[in-house]
């Protein structure tokens, strides 16, 4: 996991995790700031997702298509108008690469879960966060391309 | 330990379960990222999604998103400490105060979707 392996032993989390132990040996210990600034990304990302998520696909996945209430993406005017704003823009580049660390780093502790700990290792790590950094600047060199920024 | 230990306890499989969410999320942000491409197909290619199968996934994928959103908003309560006024803000607060933020930016979200839609 995730949340309760970052927090102290005494608040829940695993002893023997980066959050726990401490009251253990105090010797030999360096603060992972690698792991603090993958678990910065996490939270972020999940705090994000969590928020902005399930509207999304509420709107654009069931209510639109269903035909319930009009939304942006159903007409090519409207969503272009929509893409092309550089608010929208910024919001999504933010949204996919806050959405994709925070994927990588769950799904690296999912399969640790699993019992496969080369996901604990570096090159998994250079697979999950390279795959997030990718599908970052997939999104820029979409955003970027696809409709012009435009504030009409 | 076997693969399989997350099967023998219901809290297990709850917790494999939540973190098992990134992958359908993850799913639907992708197909998402290929609709904003789409939109550079122009106006005579450009066709939106209605097939059932479409709004079967997004159903799957609302739930999963959904059950990251009340997970990980009430944990909000353990992870952040804030402190106002020089005291401590109980983590009941800070749990309510999400799910209040939650509820913000859903309608908000909602209306600029459904609002410059014609």
């Amino acid at each position: 996991m995730t949340v309760e392996e970052h927090l102290p032993a005494s608040r829940g989390g695993r002893p023997e995790g980066p959050g726990g132990g401490e009251h253990g040996n105090k010797t030999a210990r360096r603060p992972a700031y690698a792991h603090l600034f993958w678990w910065f990304l996490f939270a972020n990302g999940g705090g994000l997702t969590a928020l902005v998520l399930p509207v999304h696909i509420l709107v654009q996945g069931i209510l639109g298509p269903l035909r319930i209430v009009p939304v942006v993406d159903r007409h090519y005017d409207t969503w272009t108008a929509i893409i092309g704003n550089p608010i929208v823009k910024l919001y999504l580049l933010v949204l996919f690469a806050l959405a994709f660390f925070h994927f990588a780093h769950r799904l690296r502790y999912l399969l640790v879960d699993l019992g496969v700990p080369a996901a604990k290792g570096t090159p998994a790590q250079v697979i999950f966060y390279g795959g997030a950094g990718l599908v970052t600047l997939v999104t820029l060199w979409i955003l970027l391309t696809t409709v012009p920024i435009s504030l009409g | 330990m076997p693969s399989t230990w997350w099967t023998r306890k219901r809290h297990y499989v709850t917790y494999m379960l939540r973190e098992f969410t990134a992958v359908p999320m993850a799913a639907w942000l992708l197909w998402f990222l290929v609709e904003i491409k789409r939109a550079g197909d122009g106006p005579a290619r450009y066709s939106p999604h209605v097939s059932t199968a479409f709004v079967v996934f997004s159903v799957v994928c609302f739930a999963f998103a959904t059950y990251h959103s009340y997970t990980f908003l009430k944990l909000a309560g353990v992870i952040m400490h804030v402190r106002l006024f020089d005291r401590a803000v109980p983590p009941r607060v800070v749990v309510l105060t999400m799910f209040g933020l939650w509820a913000v930016a859903s309608i908000a979200i909602a209306a600029v979707l459904i609002g410059f839609a014609r």
